[in-house]
């Protein structure tokens, strides 16, 4: 079985976030980068799902952007993935060009399951893994906190605001994960050491043979007002009428 | 907290740049006794350093003056205990663990120097370690003491009760404003430039932590700290190992590491022999320590994982637990700086606390507040006065008090305590 799990690498968004001086992203040089939490999440899972495993699993990652991706392949391979896969460009691609990208992976490699994040914490498209399903024509599941692969199927739970939905799903399949799906590892020293010979696989990304055409423009970014009002009640009666009238929630 | 443009206080006695465990404790002492005190923070209060400490308080130390400093400490705590109404010291005791000879060797002598002033020390048989311990591994282990008075601090309740009290005494506080210059007239501190403009004083204290060294050379001094990476993991509790409030905090030097428990879970940091190293100066001004994290495969994280596993099995990789990252102050003999250099008059550095700030804070207050005040104090300070390296020309150069710096931290649970210096 192999498992194909695509990581994204992402400022890490809990640090002070600045609008770039030219209003159309983020001042990306003094912040720290990280494997996307939901990817880790991913990526834990299917390390869990090769370690409870009675058959050989294969578990690979994917990566999609410049030659500093590599730190986050190699974080990947250290926490226990098999082997890495780097496409290597400058350019930043949106949800749709990216699962286009991922289409040509998964069909160079194959592989019974795609699990990736639900979302990037970067931009919280929340598209990717929805778009590649659809591009591949197969069964997908999102936003999973529970996973069980029996006889070529995914058996899932996911939560949603009115309970928890069970699904059963044919593999191969794409499914994307929440974040109470687990809690990913630290890698161990043995497994950092090995990591560093695991091979990374380098793609450009004009290999691909595919057309990047871009389907979102960012016109600006803005930070959000940093004011917020606050205003200190005395009474229950007094939070009541506000939150009628002015907040017009009740 | 005051803004400056609405307080009316443009100066004060004294200035103390930085609102950590030093600073804060420096504060509270100085205006107990008259002097008007201005704390002058770049961010919040307590928000360096000291918000990130574990908080261990071992009181046997490798010289009867460092323990009896801790000892005095201690009291100054209850104290604010009584006085804030906070909880902020938990006794558990600790146990110091010994795996071969030559560490036993050094329990022993620890304990012969402990007795000597009186410090409460119990022997403890080996059988009576698992008892105690339930979740440690103990078979290997061939020599232990218990000190029954140690314990941990709570930094942020620390924290919290120096600025109840100092605020009680009026103190003076000024937070989000960074120090970007010491004014210095005629070989004298004068005052700070800041954002929000001039402030003056007739002392200056540098009590900035891992920016200590870089406020120095601000003034046109220098000092030889050095910011040095630290972590500990923190487990969750488990229905397999629940650690209780009361188990005693463990020293294990063979290892490199100390625990102590946390809210049902257990504690374990380590002082790794190839720590990171920080060049504070070359961090965004608005750096904000409580924001750090390590990477997936931190190595140092890894090590520390590893290393805990030896003692406690359950814990590995995949053990649910938080990591801490935070930069502590180190100074090439592992003792902090307190008091004047010889090149400028008025400026009085804190400083370089080497791991044990929280701890250590609550008697430099007094220590530093006698400086201040009297010139002198009762404890004997030689091995923590300013200027104990002032004439060693190569300690002014930024990459050999680095190298040694970090060398003494790698060294800090490495080397036999009472062996070598
Ligand atoms: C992970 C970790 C674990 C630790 N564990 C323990 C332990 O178990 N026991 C123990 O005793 N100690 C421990 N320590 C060490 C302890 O935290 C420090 O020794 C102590 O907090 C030092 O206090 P401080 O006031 O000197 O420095 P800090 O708390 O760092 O305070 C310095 C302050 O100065 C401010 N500042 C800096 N530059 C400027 C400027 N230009 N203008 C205005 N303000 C400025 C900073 O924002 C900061 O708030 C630990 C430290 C770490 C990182």
């Amino acid at each position: 079985m192999k498992i194909l799990v695509p990581t994204k690498r992402v400022p890490d968004t809990d640090q002070k976030i600045k609008v770039s001086s030219d209003g159309t992203g983020v001042q990306t040089n003094t912040l720290p980068f990280i494997i996307n939490p939901f990817d880790a999440i991913a990526l834990e899972e299917a390390l869990r799902i090769q370690e409870g495993a009675s058959d050989e699993v294969e578990v690979i990652t994917v990566g999609i952007g410049n030659d500093e991706y590599e730190k986050e392949l190699r974080a990947g391979l250290a926490m226990g993935a098999d082997r890495a896969i780097h496409v290597s460009t400058d350019e930043l691609l949106d949800p749709w060009n990216v699962s286009k990208v991922l289409k040509v992976i998964v069909e160079k490699e194959a592989p019974d399951l795609v699990l990736m994040g639900k979302q990037a914490v970067d931009d919280d498209s929340n598209q990717a893994g929805q778009f590649l399903a659809a591009q591949l024509d197969w069964p997908q599941a999102t936003f999973i906190s529970k996973i069980e692969l029996a006889d070529s199927k995914a058996n899932v739970e996911r939560e949603t605001d009115l309970g928890i939905e069970k699904l059963s799903l044919n593999l191969p399949a794409v499914i994307t994960a929440d974040l109470r799906l687990n809690e990913p590892r630290y890698a161990s020293l043995p497994n950092i050491m090995k990591a560093k010979k695991k091979p990374i696989d380098s793609i450009p990304l004009t290999d691909l043979g595919i057309e990047i055409e871009p389907k979102i423009e960012i016109i600006s970014v803005e930070a959000p007002s940093s004011i917020r009002s606050c205003k200190k009640v005395e009474t229950v009666d007094e939070l009541l009428t506000l939150l009628r009238d002015e907040a017009k929630v009740l | 907290m005051t803004s400056a443009d609405q307080s009316p206080v443009r100066g004060a006695d004294v200035i103390i740049i930085g609102g950590g465990v030093a600073g804060l404790s420096t504060a509270w002492q100085l205006k107990k006794r008259g002097l008007s005190v201005l704390v002058i923070e770049r961010q919040q209060l307590g928000n360096g350093s000291s918000g990130r400490a574990a908080g261990l308080l071992g009181q046997l130390r490798g010289t009867k003056a460092a323990t009896k400093m801790l000892m005095d400490g201690l009291q100054v705590v209850y104290d604010l205990e009584k006085q804030t109404g906070l909880e902020i010291f938990v006794q558990t005791g600790s146990i110091r663990i010994a795996e071969t000879e030559e560490r036993s060797q050094e329990i022993r002598r620890l304990v012969d120097m402990g007795r000597s002033i009186r410090f409460p020390i119990v022997d403890l048989e080996i059988d009576k370690l698992q008892e105690r311990l339930p979740y440690m591994k103990v078979d290997d282990i061939i020599d232990a003491c218990f000190c029954p008075t140690d314990g941990h601090i709570q930094p942020a309740e620390l924290v919290q009760a120096y600025v109840k009290a100092g605020r009680a005494e009026g103190v003076q506080y000024i937070t989000n404003c960074r120090v970007e210059k010491i004014l210095v007239e005629g070989g004298k501190g004068v005052g700070v430039q800041t954002a929000q403009g001039e402030f003056r004083a007739d002392f200056i204290v540098n009590s900035t932590g891992p920016w200590s060294y870089y406020l120095a050379d601000l003034s046109g001094t220098s000092l030889p700290t050095a910011a040095i990476g630290h972590y500990y993991l923190t487990t969750r509790p488990t229905d397999k190992v629940h650690v209780g409030k009361r188990s005693p905090a463990v020293r294990n030097r063979h290892h490199r590491i100390y625990s102590r428990p946390e809210s049902g879970g257990l504690i374990v940091g380590m002082y790794e022999a190839e720590p990171d190293e920080y060049n504070i100066e070359d961090l965004p001004h608005d750096f904000d320590m409580s924001l750090m994290k390590a990477a997936r495969d931190n190595y140092n994280v890894a090590l520390l994982i590893h290393q805990a596993q030896q003692r406690f099995p359950w814990i590995n990789e995949r053990t649910p637990m938080t990591i801490t990252s935070g930069i502590m102050t180190f100074t090439p003999d592992g003792k902090p700086f307190c008091g004047k250099l010889p090149d400028v008059e008025g400026l009085y550095h804190c400083a370089g606390f080497s791991g044990h700030g929280i701890v250590q804070s609550p008697a430099i207050g007094t220590i530093m507040s006698d400086l201040i005040t009297r010139g002198e104090t009762e404890y004997n300070i030689s091995e923590i006065e300013a200027d104990r390296y002032f004439e060693l020309p190569e300690l002014r150069d930024r990459v050999e008090v680095k190298a040694r710096c970090a060398d003494m931290y790698g060294r800090y649970y490495g080397q036999i305590e009472g062996q070598s210096s």
